[in-house]
């Protein structure tokens, strides 16, 4: 039997302090999906023939499609009809500058700890293209990256702007027909950003994005497109958070990363949507699609992802090695609590030679939570002297949480060497009994040992970050203790 | 589907308990057909590569011997596979004299029992007290089989087991006493030479032991016949380890190149008691090894082994399902393989550990070596860990010989082919080692070797 622990006062229930919602009129599409959605949506951002047609292509195809059930998720069935497809902060002209933005949405931005004005006064640190609901409403440092050729704005500028560029490598990474989620983002994707760094270039700056759930019952459709031409390097970082409610969101998102000869992407990502009140009412359904695809030889592709949010996490940021000598990797920490689930991992495909891939992922499960770690590590007939290490540890808090480990690993070729391993365990009464004898009161001492256990991920987050998320996982942590 | 679902008649229809049990299995086969690619637990193992269609089902061999009069068989024909004693025919291709034959030289000790073409063949072998052997039908009539048969196999979930639950017939029913302890292996040998024939037959083993007896058995599945001969072998086996008892299971599938062997076997083990399994699997174009191990009870103690080796165009699957009921109970299991040809070995390993099944300990490895470049390992060893207080880990590697173990060998005089096999049996060794029984790992290496 497990010893009695002394118990702790459950806090968890008032710990979203990102909870509120700006009250801004919107500009809302009527609820439900049909083809009628989809023009509007088209028209509505100026869309190209081309574009609309590939959404309706996509719409066609998502309607012969299923819901996916094989993951480990227990959720309501979500009524794909009563959701909004559009929503949009009412402005009639764009915004020029910061100072044309919409009071509250700038407030709002504040509250969240990113003041834009503050990001613009510290100049050439981090460049932001935040994202409210579904339409970009401003984007900082735009011109000091184009004077280098660095292309960073909303897709819909971008199809606007380049339309050669994004109808090229659009869709190229994950098509429509990839999976049920995808293929409805891609019928139905309003707002992301799109990067393009031109050959050569190093992009002197981290690029960031934060984006934010507003406006009741919409669903958020994010496609972000990132082209790093050969010899190029960009670093990006992706943060959300999203106000509380008690209706389920839905996010559907979808990320594509093309890189390209000796270029090298790295994609930071910090998750804390609303996970839902301690009874696990409420919370953002989070079913994302990330592919990053090794064109070029020597290429390298970077995930890195800090998940603490969400009531349902199905995300595996993927890593396509088709270029000889490229390079993917993976860390991941991922933390549930109360009545969290997450189904999350990677997959690895090796098709070039020499290709090498690295999983670390940790997971810690706390509360009535459950986490599944689903990664696939596949090496094709071609893919000589293949090189992949995965790691999967898991550490479980209380007597009531679960923790799950599902690798696939198919190995086509001789010379590959794949290795997998996994452990799960908890925090031991040794390591806690040690700290509290110190001085470290309990929470502390687990929140310590937590962040020693995640370490080997966190160090590969940006320093902007690091800090963010090393808070987020006390926060998330609280009262999970006992 | 229609392939497998044939309307023979069995042996056994006016037993209600058992023709109810049979009923459900072919309900349970019919709602759930032949599993498809989509199917998670046979994902890897493609269920259309069993080519189930054009196989054919003997007729009970029970119903013929009441028909034919026991004991005299007059039918002349060539190819009898009656074993009476009674048999005149004198014809080429007649086996009934050569029963004496199905008995095999072991180089260990073994109390051996027979099964021809998935059909028993009546030797009884002298066994010491408490210990009680029997066929499957002789265990339903006399109701021995009541509260064992069945009792283990999930049909929801199994749609060859409920195949088999909806034909079975054909079997062994091996019972210990409390605090029996054998003295000497069972095997149970199965003889495959079906020549021309597609044959499906179903198997179905109940083995007891109850508190505190200990046994080992041996499975050999044996081909005899014609080279490529195609056959569908479909084994359940259910396992009952009561209190204290430890169970030893070995098994060696040499099936023919051509044929199918899926098998299950189902164990349930109770306090204290303890089941050691070890499967090495060289034969067969799909053979699939299937375990779950139920440890219900504290204390409860499981080791599932394996070993597979294979060329040619097979596809070899192992896989085990350890559900962790209890506190503190074990498992263990290290699975390694060889795949050369353009064989694809597959491995699904799962560690199940329920809600306040705190302090257990499960291990799982898994190891592959690939010798062609056409060669494929596809694994997924899984962890369901729903307590916090516990010792698991996976492991899972593939990779190929090492080119300067073999250079080094070669430099002091070993060739190439002579060293490969070296490392092949080494690596192997690992695992085969696991078997307690010195003399059944000795045979075991052999039989890799050969």
């Amino acid at each position: 039997m497990a010893k009695e622990k002394p118990e702790i006062a459950d806090e968890s229930g008032d710990k979203y302090k990102y909870g509120f919602v700006t009250d801004i009129a919107a500009d809302t599409a009527p609820k439900g999906l049909n083809e009628d959605i989809i023009r509007l949506i088209s028209a509505k951002k100026g869309e190209p023939e081309w574009l609309l047609e590939w959404r309706l292509k996509a719409f066609e195809f998502w309607q012969t499609m299923t819901e996916p059930t094989w993951a480990k998720l227990k959720y309501d069935k979500i009524d794909y009809q009563d959701l909004y497809y559009y929503s949009a902060p009412k402005q009639k002209v764009p915004p020029k500058s910061l100072d044309e933005v919409d009071k509250e949405l700038l407030k709002t931005y504040e509250k969240l700890g990113i003041p834009l004005k503050e990001q613009e006064a510290l100049a050439g640190v981090v460049a932001v293209d935040a994202v409210f609901d579904s339409v970009s409403v401003a984007t900082t440092y735009r011109a000091k990256l184009a004077e280098m050729g660095i292309i960073f704005c909303s897709i819909s500028e971008a199809i606007k702007e380049h339309p050669d560029l994004v109808q090229k490598y659009l869709g190229s990474v994950v098509p429509y027909t990839d999976n049920f989620f995808a293929c409805l983002n891609s019928a139905v994707f309003t707002d992301g950003s799109f990067v393009y760094i031109p050959k050569g270039v190093r992009c002197p700056m981290e690029l960031s994005t934060y984006f934010r759930i507003n406006a009741k019952n919409t669903g958020q459709f994010e496609r972000t497109l990132i082209v790093a031409e050969d010899d190029s390097y960009v670093s990006y970082l992706e943060g959300c958070t999203a106000p509380q409610r008690d209706e389920n969101q839905l996010h559907a998102a979808i990320v594509e990363i093309v890189v390209l000869k000796n270029a090298e992407v790295k994609y930071s990502t910090v998750q804390n949507w609303y996970p839902g009140d301690k009874d696990g009412k409420g919370g953002v359904y989070n079913f994302v699609t990330k592919r990053a695809a090794c064109r070029g030889e020597n290429s390298k592709i970077s995930w890195t992802q800090v998940e603490t949010g969400s009531a349902v996490t199905w995300k595996y940021p993927s890593c396509v090695l088709q270029g000889d000598n490229s390079v993917g990797e993976f860390y991941s920490v991922a933390i549930t609590n109360n009545h969290q689930q997450a189904d999350t991992g990677t997959k690895m495909i090796h098709i070039g030679k020499n290709t090498s891939s690295k999983i670390i992922s940790k997971g810690i499960s706390a509360g009535f939570s459950n986490q599944t770690y689903r990664g696939l590590v596949r090496v094709a007939p071609n893919a000589k002297g293949a090189r992949n290490y995965s790691q999967c540890d898991s550490l479980l808090i209380g007597e009531n949480c679960g923790s799950h480990t599902v690798p696939y690993i198919e190995n086509r070729n001789k010379t590959a060497v794949i290795e997998h391993e996994a452990t799960t365990s908890k925090i031991s009464d040794e390591q806690l009994f040690y700290c509290m004898q110190r001085g470290i009161g309990e929470e502390e001492a687990v929140s310590l040992i937590v962040n020693g256990f995640c370490k080997e991920v966190m160090q590969h987050l940006p320093m902007e970050f690091a800090i963010e998320a090393a808070k987020l996982i006390n926060i998330s942590l609280e009262g999970s203790v006992g | 589907m229609a392939g497998l679902i044939q309307n023979i008649a069995l042996f056994g229809e006016n037993i209600p308990w058992f023709q109810g049990l049979r009923e459900k299995g072919l309900e349970a086969f019919k709602h759930q057909g032949v599993p498809t690619a989509k199917t998670e637990a046979w994902k890897y193992t493609k269920p259309r590569d069993l080519n189930a269609d054009d196989f054919v089902m003997n007729e009970s061999n029970f119903l013929l011997e009441l028909a034919e009069e026991k004991a005299e068989c007059h039918c002349h024909e060539k190819s009898c596979h009656c074993h009476e004693d009674g048999c005149h025919c004198h014809e080429e291709g007649c086996h009934c004299q050569d029963e004496i034959n199905v008995l095999v030289d072991l180089p260990f000790e073994a109390y051996q029992l027979h099964f021809y073409n998935g059909q028993f063949v009546p030797i009884y072998p002298p066994l010491p007290r408490g210990v009680e052997v029997m066929t499957l039908m002789e265990a339903v009539l006399n109701q021995e089989a009541k509260n064992y048969l069945g009792k283990l196999v999930d049909l929801a979930n199994y749609p060859f087991a409920a195949l088999n639950t909806a034909y079975m017939e054909e079997g062994s029913f091996i019972r210990l006493d409390k605090n029996t302890k054998l003295d000497k292996p069972i095997i149970i040998v199965n003889h495959s030479e079906t020549g021309e024939q597609n044959l499906f037959y179903n198997l179905r083993n109940v083995v007891v032991l109850e508190a505190g007896a200990e046994a080992e058995i041996v499975e050999w599945y044996k081909y005899a016949g014609a080279e490529k001969s195609r056959y569908f072998a479909n084994i359940v086996n259910e396992i009952f380890v009561a209190r204290g008892a430890k169970l030893k299971h070995y098994k060696l599938q040499n099936e023919a190149f051509k044929a199918n062997h899926l098998a299950l076997n189902m164990v349930n083990i109770k306090e204290g008691g303890k089941y050691e399994a070890f499967c090495l699997q060289r034969g067969a174009n799909i053979g699939r090894n299937e375990t779950k191990v139920i440890l219900t009870e504290e204390q409860a103690e499981a080791e599932v082994n394996a070993a597979y080796i294979m060329h040619g165009w097979a596809t070899l699957d192992t896989t085990t399902d350890i559900e962790h009921l209890a506190e503190n109970t074990i498992s263990h299991q290290l699975v390694k393989g060889v795949v050369g040809g353009d064989a694809k070995g597959v491995f699904q390993g799962k560690i199940h550990i329920a809600k306040h099944a705190v302090k257990t300990e499960g291990t799982q490895l898994h190891k592959a070596l690939l010798l062609t470049d056409t060669a494929e390992i596809d694994v997924k060893p899984e962890l369901e860990i729903f307590a916090d207080d516990v010792k698991c880990s996976h492991g899972a590697a593939s990779g190929e010989l090492d080119e300067e173990t073999l250079f080094y060998m070669q430099s002091r005089g070993i060739g190439r082919e002579e060293a490969k096999q070296i490392l092949i049996d080494a690596y192997l060794d690992d695992a085969v080692n696991k078997i307690a029984d010195s003399e059944v790992r000795d045979w075991f290496k052999e039989m890799i070797k050969a």
